[in-house]
């Protein structure tokens, strides 16, 4: 539903006059005037108050008891006293029921310092106890789950956690047990509570009750102080704090907001700090001698890099992931096509895109915000699982359609998380977006033939013309999440014209709340592409000089000799992209190959020659682009670890050398020369960014886009059709949001890592001869890949689906970016 | 005069048969040839209050419902678990068509097209002559689509509760029956508003609903002439504890409490008095023997202090030690707090622990002040009202024997041998004593 006109209107809050937001609650009206009334259940970002604590009640007059701040909506001159003895007393009496059963054991509780129910006995208690019976005891703590310790006895019973478990990450896990005086929080059987958003309980406990097994006992509140930055390991780019101690991340926090991430995080965000500390990071530069990678000093390191890159200058390549920054990215695309002469650039994993449809993509009136998707009248979830891909939106996804009636849509390959919430789920074979979306297009339009384009994704054509009907009556705003996949491969043009002619159907550009908003494959994917790192685009969507080669097609000259080094900016082809054939060919053959990365994985060890190592995301300095253009800041919060320089300085180092004229001395100072070069940006400024970020849509120097020459709608041609699984099956892939070299290497999270498994339907399994747990052989070609049977109902008779970048057997064993028929056979 | 005792005994009461040749659901059919806004209004000024214990306007309660056509509900709260009250299982033992019929005409004023009654699981075998009633009235025409030809349609579901006090709280009522765990919502929004399934939703107590037929048949101003002014109507009062003839009895309201007590039910056992009584099941405050001459109405409980509630009358006599009593109902509402709010869940919890002191004379008379502010501090203070149910009966008692509380404390601290009593100010005591040849710094 379109977001409520905000009224004001004017109270008396103990004696005061008051202006604040009607409706809006007691408690957070009275914060405008900085009055705390105290609360422990009360969380706006929680919902539904449920008055459970009792803590805030106050004097409403003309109403004779006394009433929970936390639930009584502010109305137009209503009196309320916060200060009087009958509220006082009932504060007092409050803090004293809650302390009856809880232990005095601060002195060694992890909340200690940081404790709401510390903060709120000394404000508002009465400072003395009549309780003498025994407290109540339980075993303590006990692990609810590997990375929360519970300890039952500090419980105070306020219910954020099983709220939160219950109706905004919709787990369904934590329950309270028994009732009364014995209620306690736990699981429904007690298996523990593993969840990829779990940990955010234990930042909404308000005593000790919930820890992260990762921090217990590790600091003090005043022995860290907090540092304000974002994560950079996924796209939805949390803001963070991160607590620090002795140059060490200790913690990450919630830095809420509620343009971004609505004071959530997911536990791989929450907890990948660990990565910084570990054995396993390279810290120092590594050179390939005599086969074997050894750590050298940075000057021989430079020096090789350099020499191997010059020496290749016009046959050098470079492919980017998505932790790059901005002004990274603005350097490497420099040194590369300035500085080698080289156009063969690329941030895409999937390949390159017409850059009209760059410009025609990132038009501002076609662009939706984070805040969108909780206030539209319809989302439709394109060919994304954002659990895995950006996860913090799926929380904002469940919000919209709990709290505000959003009807949500769901087109993907794979059965998907949101199925459940979904007003219609619709399945189409792997790697056939394109025709999807062409048919979606045709069933909105009213022409072409909905039922050939439907068979053609294999797809129920009845559920596409339901599709269509959902969301061309649902109201005018949609949101379209998509993503990057679909653009993925040799005919991703097409798919995103199919796309854009779906947003014009829908008139998505006209209505304020309603747009495309793309999850890219990288963190920082459309930063990347903003800052010039695509084959055919400079910074700014502008023109790129000379056109260059994409992703795919870099592989391919480097196996075929046309080029002969490659730069890796924190990516690994061999893990992260499709075929990986193709890509061990690639480097193998390639005589330079210099790397940026944190942590050796395969490729590298295998082929790099030169590897710096990457800055920690809480080392670095820079910028990052949000999928929905908002450019935030990412701050230092450590220095670097020993050994490790700034990675702008090695870019600018080899620009140097390269013969560019560097006057760069800050990564400000690059930032200034990045908004210079990209007219969207320039009204932008980094005072200006803060702390929270700055959609560059919103700037009047949007208007400097370039514009695309052809509109929507566009004239489609026929999509390839769906592979008919013949006996074989469809392979579809996906990347678990546990996939990555942080989740492998930080212990706390190390039993997240996911194992390749063959997810298979029933009725397959069947015809097969396999059951659930069996092992079996997936193969095309003569690659194979061997994994378990793991039976899910709702997958596709006909389709199966692998893990993409698993620590083995992984899916692109099999894979090279176009759709495939796999054999699955008993191994 | 009898109304919903009327025939109660007889045999066969509770087929459809034998009640209808009592002229049973012709007022269901007077009714639903009435307009829904002049019912409501006969309602409203019979001036029926609520059975349950809230007493609120049944007429009113019915009016709150939005008008808009949509779903809505109506449910009868037969989870009757107020200790003392017992009137609810025998009308529907015996005349379940009665509540059936009232049932209707309710849904028909409030336009709501799908009706529950929540039974408490432990009236299973009163729960099977309700279902097997339900489907006469259903074969009857009298449930279902266009009941008697008319635009009115009712489902009507028997559903059985598993067996908790908080499940007769209406919103608790609710959760439980959407198969939540049931606990007490936050109100408002009110269930007239938002009730089950977020519909709007008319909750009404079993004797309430059983009213309707006979205020539809005597018309709303015959009916409203029983009783007395703000207590109209009868009343099946549930009389129980140290009396002669326990039982349930139907009263005009407004008769003289010791009428009930010593009229009806007989009084105490020969040579005992009257100590103390509950006039509204066990969660309405205490009112002694000084109190039996006042008239047995809403007001006049109110007066006094206490509530009609449920019309429950538990009549204590001077055999019962008053710790005995306060112990027994302040262990059953620790038992049944749901524990979502901290004034209950931990105000009934030490409650307990002081009087388990008390009874054991470990407690000294500073523990009575101390009890007494808890019950303060849970009274008005909760998110329902079973905090309040335990808090106002204890005060109450404190109030009234406070004494006896005392050397209840003092018998069994001597009966225990626990030695001299501590002191109730220890620190100062320690001090005192051990002050030698130091001086205060104060």
């Amino acid at each position: 539903m379109p977001r409520p006109e905000q009224k004001m209107v004017t109270f008396t809050l103990d004696g005061r006059e008051v202006s604040a937001i009607e409706n809006s609650m007691l408690v957070d009206g009275a914060k405008c005037v900085d009055v705390e009334i105290p609360v422990f259940c009360y969380d706006a970002k929680l919902g539904q108050p449920v008055g459970a604590c009792r803590m805030c009640l106050v004097e409403v007059e003309g109403i004779n008891k006394l009433q929970t701040a936390c639930s009584t909506p502010i109305r137009e001159g209503m009196v309320v006293n916060t200060e009087s003895d009958r509220v006082k007393e009932s504060q007092r009496a409050v803090v004293e029921f809650l302390l009856i059963n809880h232990p005095l054991d601060c002195p060694v509780c992890d909340k200690g310092g940081e404790c709401p129910l510390q903060d709120i006995t000394f404000g508002w208690g009465g400072g003395t106890s009549r309780f003498i019976e025994p407290k109540r005891h339980f075993q303590k703590p006990l692990a609810l789950s590997p990375l929360i310790a519970i300890d039952r006895e500090r419980c105070i019973l306020c219910y954020r956690c099983v709220r939160f478990s219950q109706e905004v990450s919709e787990d369904y896990q934590l329950i309270l047990s028994e009732r009364g005086a014995h209620s306690f929080v736990s699981t429904f059987d007690g298996h523990p509570y593993v969840a990829p958003f779990s940990a955010n309980i234990v930042e909404l406990c308000p005593v000790g009750a919930l820890t992260s097994q990762a921090y217990r006992f590790r600091a003090r509140p005043w022995d860290v102080e907090g540092s304000g930055s974002i994560c950079t390991l996924c796209p939805a780019q949390c803001n963070v704090t991160l607590t620090v101690r002795d140059e060490r991340v200790l913690r990450v926090l919630g830095r809420d907001h509620d343009e971004v991430d609505d004071g959530w995080l997911c536990d791989k965000g929450r907890f990948a700090y660990q990565a910084m500390h570990v054995g396993e990071r390279i810290t120092e530069p590594l050179l390939r001698d005599g086969g074997e990678l050894r750590p050298v000093s940075w000057e021989r390191a430079l020096q090789s890099a350099i020499s191997g890159l010059t020496k290749a200058a016009g046959r050098t390549g470079a492919v980017v992931g998505g932790e790059t920054t901005n002004e990274e990215a603005f350097l490497l695309q420099r040194l590369m096509r300035e500085g080698l002469d080289s156009p063969d650039l690329d941030s895409r994993p999937g390949g390159a895109l017409a850059l009209d449809l760059h410009r025609a993509l990132a038009d501002p009136a076609l662009s939706a915000t984070v805040v969108d998707i909780e206030f539209a009248h319809a989302v439709l979830v394109l060919d994304c699982e954002p659990v895995d891909d950006a996860p913090i939106l799926d929380l904002r996804i469940r919000k919209g359609v709990r709290r505000k009636g959003v009807k949500l849509a769901v087109a993907s390959s794979r059965p998907s998380s949101l199925d459940a919430n979904a007003t219609l789920s619709l399945r189409f074979a792997p790697g056939a977006g394109e025709a999807l979306v062409a048919a979606l297009d045709a069933a909105l339009s009213g022409t072409g033939d909905v039922d050939g384009l439907a068979a053609s994704a294999g797809a129920d054509v009845d559920q596409v013309r339901e599709l269509a009907a959902l969301l061309s009556e649902a109201g005018e705003d949609v949101v379209v999440l998509w993503g990057e996949r679909l653009a993925h491969g040799p005919r991703g043009d097409h798919a995103v014209r199919g796309l854009l002619n779906v947003a014009s159907r829908l008139k998505l550009a006209s209505a304020d709340g309603a747009g495309l908003l793309e999850i890219p494959s990288g963190a920082n994917g459309r930063g990347l592409r903003e800052s010039g790192l695509l084959s055919n685009a400079g910074p700014g969507l502008g023109e790129p000089g000379r056109e260059g080669r994409d992703t795919p097609a870099i592989g391919a000259a480097l196996a075929a000799g046309d080029l002969t080094a490659v730069y890796l900016m924190h990516c690994d082809p061999v893990r992260d992209f499709q075929d990986r054939g193709l890509w061990n060919r690639a480097l193998s053959k390639a005589t330079t190959v210099v790397a940026h990365a944190g942590y050796l994985t395969e490729g590298l060890i295998e082929h790099a020659t030169v590897i710096f190592p990457a800055e920690a995301y809480a080392e670095k300095e820079g910028t990052f682009t949000h999928p929905d253009g908002r450019i935030q800041r990412l701050r230092p919060a450590i220095s670097h670890a020993r050994g490790v320089r700034p990675e702008w300085q090695v870019l600018a180092t080899i620009c140097k050398a390269a013969g560019l004229e560097m006057t760069f001395h800050t990564v400000p100072m690059v930032f200034r020369a990045l908004v210079d070069a990209v007219p969207f940006y320039a009204d932008l400024t980094l005072d200006e960014i803060g702390g929270r970020g700055m959609r560059w849509q919103q700037t009047a120097a949007a208007a400097n886009l370039p514009t695309a020459s052809d509109r929507a709608p566009y004239q489609l041609t026929a999509p390839p059709a769906a592979l008919t699984p013949n006996g074989s099956l469809r392979l579809g892939t996906y990347r678990s949001i546990w996939a990555g070299s942080e989740v492998a290497v930080s212990p706390a999270l190390k039993f997240l890592i996911p194992h390749q498994q063959v997810e298979l339907s029933p009725d397959d399994a069947k015809r097969i001869g396999v059951g659930h747990g069996d092992r079996v052989e997936v193969t095309y070609d003569g690659a194979a890949v061997n994994a378990q049977v793991t039976l899910r109902a709702a997958v596709p008779t006909g389709t199966v689906f692998l893990a993409e970048a698993t620590d083995s057997q992984p899916a692109n064993l099999l894979t090279n970016g176009e759709p495939r028929l796999v054999e699955v056979r008993p191994a | 005069m009898e109304l919903l005792y009327k025939n109660i005994d007889e045999p066969g009461l509770n087929t459809i048969a034998v009640y209808e040749s009592h002229g049973g659901y012709q007022s269901l059919r007077k009714a639903l040839a009435m307009d829904r806004a002049d019912l409501i209004q006969e309602l409203e000024s019979s001036e029926l209050r609520g059975r349950g214990g809230a007493g609120f306007s049944m007429g009113k309660k019915a009016s709150f419902l939005p008008k808009d056509k949509m779903d809505k509900y109506l449910v009868c709260n037969a989870d009757e678990s107020e200790p003392g009250t017992f009137k609810d299982r025998e009308l529907m033992q015996k005349n379940p068509h009665q509540l059936i019929e009232g049932l209707i005409i309710g849904a028909h004023a409030a336009s709501a097209n799908c009706a529950f009654i929540y039974i408490r699981g432990e009236y299973d075998y009163v729960a099977d002559i309700l279902d097997a009633a339900v489907a006469e009235a259903r074969a009857a025409g009298y449930l279902g689509d266009n009941i008697l030809g008319t635009d009115q349609s009712l489902s009507l579901v028997v559903h059985r509760g598993a067996g908790a006090y908080i499940c007769g709280e209406e919103t608790a009522l609710l959760d439980s029956l959407e198969g939540k765990r049931g606990n007490p919502r936050l109100k408002p929004p009110f269930p007239a508003n938002q009730g089950l399934y977020q519909g709007p939703t008319l909750i009404n107590n079993v004797e309430t609903l059983s009213n309707l037929s006979h205020i539809v048949r005597m018309g709303a101003k015959a009916w409203s002439e029983l009783g007395v002014k703000n207590s109209s109507g009868t009343k099946v009062v549930s009389i129980s504890g140290n009396v002669q003839r326990p039982g349930n009895y139907e009263i005009e309201l407004g008769i003289k409490s010791r009428d009930l007590i010593y009229g009806l039910a007989g009084g105490p056992p020969d040579g005992r008095e009257v100590k103390f009584w509950f006039p509204g099941g066990s969660s309405a405050p205490i009112l002694t023997a000084e109190h039996l001459d006042l008239p047995y109405d809403f007001d006049s409980m109110a007066g006094a202090g206490s509530m009609l509630g449920s019309g429950a009358i538990i009549v204590i006599d001077d055999s019962v030690p008053v710790v005995d009593v306060a112990l027994k109902l302040a262990t059953f509402y620790r038992n049944e707090s749901c524990g979502k709010c901290t004034p209950c869940r931990e105000g009934t919890n030490w409650t307990v622990h002081m009087l388990e002191r008390i009874d054991s004379g470990e407690a000294t008379p500073m523990d009575l002040d101390i009890m007494a502010s808890v019950q303060e501090h849970i009274t008005d203070h909760c998110l329902c009202v079973l905090g309040d149910s335990m808090a106002m009966p204890i005060s109450s008692m404190i109030k009234y024997f406070r004494p006896e509380f005392e050397s209840h404390i003092e018998a069994a601290r001597h009966r225990n041998d626990l030695g001299a009593p501590p002191s109730p100010h220890p620190v100062e005591a320690v001090g005192s004593a051990a002050a030698g040849p130091y001086t205060s710094v104060a």
